[in-house]
């Protein structure tokens, strides 16, 4: 009998893994690239959801973006948001991920701890933080108690402060991702390099910053970048916590596409924003991947 | 041209979601007689309620099956938009804003001699004419809530004039407590005093005034509608709100006014609804004052469901809606839970089997008294519903009047909004 061509013999071999490959692919075209495409091309007419037909008005959408206010300040405050939760997140998920780093069961314990946030809906997130931020809340009432303010604090009032809230409640949710990246990362420095280090009279601080803070430098790449998208494309947390106010001050770019899109019916103008977020999410996370890689090879 | 192709990635996700759930709904209408009907859910209208409801109504359509989709929120009107945005349109929408769907020809008319047979006033809540909703109940939005022992504990009397209102105010804050319950951390309640000073004092001389402003003739920056918003930023600037009032919720401004800690709430008549019976001879009630002390009802019909001028199974869809509309059981809840005033004629409120409290009753009178009802701007449903998303503008607008001095800055932002909607 003849054997089979080797190209045969190794797609048979291969079978499972190809099946599997294909079926990842295949969502990733339905779920993905499909709707993508389907929002370019929608970002090109005056679709509306209510109507049946649309026309093509070139790039129309893209030019009232120039003069749209509404979502300048939104934009503007999803980038703030974006730049500082990412910092914070950050911070915390080092801090976090150096003190659990140990093998006690207690610690094994802490570290399932540290990564709820991250693992809760974002839904029951804001509902929590919201019972925690009102008028006669948790926090001011500890804060009153503690002598700390003297009246309650407007934490979802005033717009500063609901800004800065909505940054507490992303950064803590995020800093249960970042600590497990973090950790991950430095299990796997080799504990010979501390070792020599504190033969060599290297101090802890020392050794943080020459050898813990350069060995999880991937690490940071992929929290960062994640970290970023994340935040570029919140929707959920904000909507419970503060519904965008008081008066749009925290109201992000995300919410903003939804109502242009079911509230005001502009399915276009709303495609249109969310390309060109699409496209400011890409380069943000592409310089910053790019930024950081050059990084973790320079140290 | 393009035919409309389908959905953004904007709604990608959730439109997905929402097809795998209900794909079956409306596909099998006209061969299996059934029809779709969006609801919502509230602490009042529960599933119960609409499952005794709809099983109800249904027993009067031979061959008719209802199968119920409700709305993940209580803004059905988004979802609405949603399901139709992935073909989906329900046959029957519960409580939806007509006017957003009248332009695009989804909805359809009931019949006018159904409506003026069975409906106080027919044309409340009409679009061009045209009734899309039946007219069963009405709401004030706002009207005044006060606490009766607080009052007298200052020693104030419910005022009529806003010259009056604020020396209220005044003598409140003088006795150590608090004047007005906000609960403006949710963006519609903060806008209440807006709403009433714009309803009352520019609406309550030019009833006209929103279709002027549709016609361009008039703007929120004119002097009446600036010197209106001004009241809001006076009981802002005079400190009459409880403290931290845009950190306060809705739910718990509630809460907070039925345990005294603020004399008077200004809010729709659904507050009524949420009267505990220990309070019932306590709180009282009176219009949103005026400058010259006239009284002013700023008014909305809201009503039942809506049909799709889509659905396969018209006459069924009609029939279904009719009979839902009509039974005094429905309304009912809505009474007794969301304070709203039943419409119907020929009936009273015994007809509805319902226990409410005297300060519904003293509401109720508004309603049923001639006196010079006008749209609650924000809230109207009719031909005086606000275009586009700009609800939404006008109570972030009260929000922002917390922060800013500049009231007609926020009113030309307003008029910004107004052109972004309409153009």
């Amino acid at each position: 009998m003849k054997p089979l061509p080797r190209w045969v013999r190794a797609a048979k071999q291969d079978f499972g893994l190809r099946a599997i490959a294909a079926l990842g692919l295949l969502l990733y075209l339905v779920f993905i690239v499909v709707p993508v495409l389907m929002s370019l091309r929608s970002s090109f007419t005056d679709e509306n959801p209510l109507q049946s037909q649309s026309n093509y008005i070139g790039f129309a959408n893209y030019s009232e973006m120039l003069h749209d206010s509404e979502l300048k300040a939104s934009l503007t405050f999803t980038l703030l948001l974006a730049f500082g939760v990412t910092v914070a997140a950050n911070a915390v998920g080092l801090a976090f991920a150096t003190l659990l780093n140990r093998t006690q069961l207690s610690y094994r314990v802490l570290r399932t701890v540290a990564f709820l946030p991250q693992v809760i809906s974002g839904v029951i997130v804001g509902f929590i933080w919201k019972t925690i931020f009102i008028e006669d809340g948790l926090l001011n009432n500890v804060l009153m108690h503690l002598g700390i303010v003297g009246q309650p604090v407007d934490w979802l009032g005033d717009p500063s402060l609901a800004q800065l809230s909505v940054g507490i409640v992303v950064a803590w949710v995020l800093s249960g991702f970042t600590t497990v990246v973090y950790l991950a990362a430095l299990q796997n420095i080799p504990p010979e390099l501390y070792d020599a280090s504190s033969i060599d009279g290297a101090n802890s601080r020392q050794q943080f910053r020459m050898i813990t803070w350069r060995m999880v430098a991937p690490a940071t790449t992929i929290s960062v970048t994640i970290s970023l998208i994340t935040v570029l494309k919140l929707y959920d947390i904000i909507t419970v916590l503060t519904s965008g106010g008081p008066a749009f001050s925290t109201e992000s770019t995300a919410q903003y596409i939804v109502k242009v899109a079911f509230t005001s019916d502009q399915f276009g103008y709303a495609s249109a924003i969310a390309m060109a977020l699409l496209l400011l999410s890409a380069v943000i996370a592409l310089s910053v991947t790019n930024l950081l890689r050059r990084r973790e090879v320079s140290l | 041209m393009f035919r409309r192709s389908a959905v953004t990635a904007v709604a990608a996700s959730v439109l997905l979601l929402a097809g795998c759930a209900s794909s079956t709904s409306s596909g099998g209408s006209a061969a299996s007689h059934t029809l779709t009907y969006l609801t919502f859910d509230t602490p009042d209208l529960t599933p119960a309620f609409w499952q005794k409801s709809i099983d109800a109504a249904q027993a009067t359509v031979p061959g008719l099956t209802i199968k119920q989709v409700v709305s993940p929120n209580t803004d059905r009107d988004t979802y609405a938009k949603q399901l139709e945005a992935s073909g989906q349109f329900p046959d029957l929408l519960e409580s939806i804003t007509p006017s957003q769907y009248t332009a695009a020809g989804l909805l359809q008319p009931y019949d006018q001699s159904w409506v003026n047979a069975n409906f106080l006033l027919p044309l409340g809540n009409a679009i061009k004419g045209k009734v899309y909703i039946p007219p069963t109940n009405s709401q004030i939005i706002p009207l005044v809530f006060y606490n009766k022992a607080e009052f007298a504990k200052a020693g104030v009397q419910p005022p009529k004039t806003w010259a009056e209102f604020l020396a209220v105010c005044a003598k409140l804050k003088a006795a150590g407590e608090t004047p007005i319950e906000l609960g403006g951390n949710d963006p519609f309640a903060a806008a209440m005093p807006l709403t009433g000073a714009i309803s009352a004092d520019v609406l309550g001389k030019d009833p006209q005034w929103i279709q002027q402003r549709y016609a361009g003739t008039v703007k929120f920056t004119d002097p009446d509608v600036v010197a209106a918003a001004q009241k809001m930023r006076t009981l802002v600037t005079n400190g009459d709100f409880e403290q931290g009032a845009l950190n306060v919720s809705y739910a718990d401004s509630i809460t907070q006014f039925n345990d005294g800690k603020a004399a008077m709430y200004p809010m729709g008549s659904w507050y009524l609804g949420s009267i505990p019976k220990s309070q019932w001879n306590n709180i009282g009630v009176f219009p949103w004052p005026t400058d010259d002390g006239s009284v002013v009802i700023p008014f909305s019909v809201g009503g039942s469901m809506a049909i799709s001028s889509k659905t396969p199974d018209l006459a069924g869809a009609t029939a279904f809606a009719e009979s839902w509309s009509l039974n005094p059981a429905n309304l009912q809840a809505l009474i007794q839970g969301d304070g709203a005033f039943p419409m119907i004629k020929g009936k009273t409120l015994a007809d509805f089997d319902v226990t409410v409290s005297p300060t519904f009753t003293n509401s109720y009178a508004y309603v049923t008294d001639t006196n010079n009802k006008v749209s609650s701007i924000g809230w109207a449903t009719n031909d005086d519903a606000l275009p586009g998303s700009l609800n939404n503008d006008f109570y972030a607008a009260a929000q922002a009047l917390f922060n800013t001095s500049d009231v007609k800055g926020q009113m030309a932002t307003l008029d910004q909004d107004w052109a972004t909607a309409t153009q």
